[in-house]
């Protein structure tokens, strides 16, 4: 009686050792096929090599460079040091504004220009820049 | 004036938490058998003082008193009633009053709630939940004070960021808090438990109530940020995988475990360390959420205000809080007694336990998935985001044995079962449901994997739940979360699989053709209101039968000037068609984006039942 | 000294070391995430002043060139503030203290405000500057390289290039760095 009661304890052990190896496994495994890395577009244009995944490109829509048809938005993100062309068939979220920041997710099709297939806009609690935030907290 | 009386209150209140840290340890001490009347009344007055201290601050809210610093960023004189008041808990001082709130007055309501269980229990929950209050109170009055003064006193406030503005955001915080703070005193209490050596069934009777009333409001809480999402956010979806609603996930898969697990250790007395584990870890999470979310360590599409000060703080005293738990765990394990009842491999505690497993491993994925990003910038220095395709690919093939052990493990009987319960009849059932979602499938010619078994577990489970409904096994409150569940999975992979999407930039009086539809962009036109400009759409959506209207808006708002767009969503029991537009730059031409969604009523009213369940559970009288 | 046999007796308890360490891991890890700004900050190499940029005022609504507002003394400075702006009402002591010291021009530029709410700040707390230009839509700001407000320039005339930046709100040790910076340069 005792005995299998042993068995049982090792077996229970066994299975809980298998099962987060298994998911350790699972979850690093996927994770690998999913990062998308964020750059700027300085760090896109001294890419040793052409990123082939998806990435998402961070910086401010520049100004007047917003241009619009039928189907697609083309417009350029800065880091007031490089510029990426961006290319997008969707919808943009309502913060999407020249002059405002912005981060888009696509393939980069060479070092100058990004098929994005989707565009986030970032929105604070506050429109203060937060280290403006936080100096206000200083003063206090 | 309400400046003063809040922050005084507030004051009065941290005393009070002080002189309750020494007179509930000294009383634990001193092994009184009766619960000191001076413990009683401290608390009534630090409830109260925190009361008066939060509603002072919508007092100035509701009259727009900018010579508080909150309410001057966050509220302005044009505002509707409505938001003054839920603008009090919509920023950062305030949702930590209102954190402290909850705190206490759940506090309370256990001393009342936990007359009959020994006094040492009761002084030690006490003595933890006041260490929780007091992190709270330092915090508040030295890091976030909702109470500074502004001077000179200005005319006008900053407002609050319009996208907050909406019924469903402005009870969500609230709702959630609920649940997040009710973790709170499982965590107290599950510790005290421990320390008195009285992890078993009376304890599990008592403190089950708090577990699921805390599921409840968490899980309502989570249903309100999905459905704000889903029609102010205007990307159509209800659920982006984003971190800000990932932290909220997390104790939800905690706390569904532990309100398994407390069941088995009612009816049956074991599992004691594996409860106390996970009421550590929820609560853990809930807080461990809070931290991630206010501190800006997050990268996440909805950044709140950062304010590194304040991480540190919130960061510091979790793992204080931590520590302390582990401390105390391992101080203390030895006095759970070892229960060496027989348990075989075919019983309920094995079935609940498989439920425990998926919810650890649905917990892992979320929380890897969400703290990696921030591991990997600390380690070498590369920002990374982590899309929806992670989670979809490591959740959704789980869902499929989940189902299966969610269908037949309610059956089982306590302690020894046999497989050969499993009869003809569910065999058949089972089958019957492949069929149909095989056919299902071949008809509309779905390419994905899994759906196959997917659909056809999701219909057994649905059918097997009805089925269960006029039998006398197993809980009514069970009965209808697992049902509702059945319901949510079915109703988000129809949702998924019909979704039809189309987007374009178009003009006034452009029509696009989609799939058998018309779109057409009717006319624009320019409303004021009162705290807004608003540009009002017309769009007539017509398969060539029926035609309907949609009338979605952009709103201007000045203070703070932000724009937000409003989707206009005809919504019927069988699918909602979902229509926003934004304006992209003065050219005339508008982003338009137009959905067909089926079923989205259904994964609302899903989830309601699944909470139905454990509102009927709450109220069910003890047997 | 019965908390030293338990913790002497824990210690030995593996399972407890490795959870412990675990945590600290975690807890270092945050820490140092906290570290990490996660917003994105434009790096604009702006040392010097575009000549193009033009402003209207604030009281009489001309158009005047940003470049020619920069003379008189060795240095000016250019702060970018609002009146709905909080930290603004904080730093306007030190600006007015600045201008006490004659040795500089301070040009305002009032960013995304209404006029009757400037003129009333400006009233009720002091005119720091020497002008008072607008920037209604935020959008000239951005090309001198702002990203909110508070900010505050320090230029240098002669050759019109931005010596310092400061992002937020003055303060006392700023305040000093613009001091000792003006009074070094006239030695």
């Amino acid at each position: 009686m005792y005995g299998k009661k042993v068995k049982l304890r090792a077996l229970f052990i066994l299975l809980i050792f298998l099962s987060v190896a298994l998911t350790v496994f699972l979850v690093f495994k996927s994770l690998e096929e999913n990062v998308v890395y964020f750059k700027s577009p300085t760090e896109v244009k001294n890419l040793p090599e052409l990123e082939t995944n998806k990435i998402r490109v961070g910086g401010m829509v520049k100004k007047n460079s917003i241009k619009t048809n039928d189907s697609e938005i083309n417009f350029i993100i800065t880091d007031y040091k490089n510029e990426l062309i961006v290319n997008f068939k969707g919808s943009v979220p309502n913060l999407f504004e020249e002059g405002k920041g912005v981060v888009a997710e696509g393939f980069l099709k060479d070092r100058n220009y990004l098929k994005a297939v989707k565009i986030l806009a970032k929105h604070d609690e506050n429109y203060m820049p937060p280290e403006v935030n936080e100096a206000l907290k200083e003063n206090k | 004036m309400s400046n003063q009386i809040g922050n005084y209150s507030l004051f009065i209140a941290l005393f009070a938490s002080i002189f309750l840290i020494f007179q509930s340890s000294n009383s634990i001490r001193s092994k009184s058998k009766n619960l000191d009347s001076k413990i009683f009344s401290a608390l009534s007055v630090q409830s109260l003082m925190v009361l008066i201290s939060f509603f002072s601050l919508i007092y100035a809210f509701i009259i727009s008193d900018f010579s508080n610093e909150t309410v001057y960023n966050n509220s302005h004189t044009t505002k509707p009633l409505f938001y003054k008041i839920s603008g009090s808990w919509g920023n950062h001082e305030g949702s930590l009053l209102l954190w402290l709130l909850v705190l206490t007055i759940f506090l309370f309501i256990f001393l009342i709630s936990s007359k009959k269980l020994l006094n040492k229990y009761r002084l030690l929950t006490i003595l933890f939940q006041e260490l929780i209050i007091i992190g709270f109170l330092i915090f508040i009055l030295f890091t976030s004070n909702p109470f500074l003064n502004l001077f000179p006193v200005p005319k006008e406030g900053t407002g609050l960021n319009p996208i907050l503005q909406d019924p469903a955001l402005a009870i969500h915080p609230p709702i959630l808090y609920l649940g997040y703070v009710g973790t709170s005193i499982i965590f107290s209490s599950s510790l005290a438990a421990l320390v008195c050596g009285m992890v078993n069934k009376i304890w599990a009777k008592h403190i089950k109530k708090w577990i699921v009333i805390s599921w409840i409001f968490l899980t309502i809480g989570i249903l309100l940020g999905s459905i704000w999402a889903y029609y102010e956010l205007g990307w159509g979806g209800f659920w982006f995988w984003d971190p800000v609603e990932n932290v909220s996930l997390m104790p939800w898969f905690c706390l569904t475990a532990l309100m398994h697990t407390i069941i088995v250790l009612e009816k049956r007395n074991i599992y004691q360390s594996w409860t106390i584990i996970l009421s550590i870890a929820t609560f853990s999470l809930s807080m461990g959420g809070t931290f991630l979310v206010r501190s800006g360590i997050l990268n996440s599409i909805h950044t709140f205000a950062n304010d590194p000060s304040r991480g540190i703080f919130i960061l510091c005293f979790l793992f204080v809080l931590v520590l302390l738990a582990i401390f105390i765990f391992f101080i203390f394990q030895k006095k759970i007694m070892k229960n060496l009842s027989k348990t075989f491999f075919v019983s309920k505690e094995t079935a609940i336990l498989i439920n425990n497993w998926f919810m650890m491993f649905f917990l892992s994925v979320v929380l890897i998935g969400t703290v990696y990003p921030i591991f990997l910038e600390v380690i070498n220095s590369s920002k990374i985001s982590i899309g929806p395709p992670f989670y979809q690919k490591l959740i959704v093939p789980f869902l499929i044995p989940f189902m299966l052990f969610m269908a037949v493990g309610p059956k089982l009987k306590w302690i020894k079962d046999n497989l050969s319960k499993i009869n003809l009849n569910q065999l058949v059932l089972l089958i019957l449901s492949i069929i149909v979602s095989y056919l299902l499938v071949k008809l509309y010619g779905v390419n994905y994997l899994f759906i196959i078994p997917l659909i056809g577990l999701g219909f057994f489970l649905f059918l097997l739940t009805i089925k269960d409904f006029f039998s006398k096994e197993s809980t009514l409150s069970q009965k209808i979360s697992h049902f509702g569940f059945s319901l949510f999975i079915l109703s988000i992979l129809f949702n998924g699989i019909f979704t039809k999407e189309f987007t374009s930039n178009m003009k006034v009086g452009d029509k696009r053709e989609f799939i058998n539809k018309t779109i057409k962009f009717e006319n624009l036109k320019i409303v004021e209101k009162n705290n807004y400009k608003s540009l009002v759409a017309n769009f007539s959506v017509s398969d060539g039968k029926d035609s309907i209207n949609l009338i979605p808006e952009v709103r201007i708002y000045n203070q703070p000037k932000t724009l937000t767009s409003e989707a206009d969503i005809n919504s019927t029991i069988y699918s909602d068609n979902f229509l926003v537009f934004n304006v992209i730059k003065d050219d005339g031409y508008y982003n338009v984006r137009y959905q067909y969604k089926p079923l989205m009523m259904w994964i609302w009213f899903s989830i309601i039942l699944i909470s139905a369940g454990g509102i009927i559970s709450y109220f069910k009288k003890d047997d | 000294m019965v908390l030293l046999v338990i913790l002497k007796k824990m210690i030995k308890n593996i399972k407890f070391i490795i959870i412990i360490l675990f945590s600290l891991f975690i807890f270092f890890i945050f820490l140092k995430g906290l570290e990490k700004p996660n917003n994105y900050f434009p790096e604009k190499n702006l040392n010097k002043i575009e000549t193009n940029l033009t402003f209207k005022k604030l009281y009489d609504q001309k158009e005047v060139l940003l470049l020619e507002l920069i003379n008189n003394n060795n240095f000016s400075i250019i702060n970018i503030w609002a009146s709905w702006c909080l930290p603004c009402r904080d730093e306007h002591i030190y600006l007015l203290n600045l201008k006490s010291t004659d040795k500089i021009n301070i040009i305002g530029i009032n960013y995304k405000d209404k006029k009757s709410n400037a003129v009333k700040f400006l009233s009720d707390l002091g005119n720091p500057y020497s002008e008072v230009l607008t920037d209604l839509d935020g959008t000239k700001s951005i090309e001198l390289g702002a990203i909110g407000v508070p900010e505050t320039y320090l230029v240098n005339n002669k050759n019109k290039e931005i010596l310092t930046k400061y992002i937020g709100p003055l303060d006392a040790v700023k305040f000093k760095e613009i001091l000792k910076i003006i009074e070094n340069e006239k030695n």
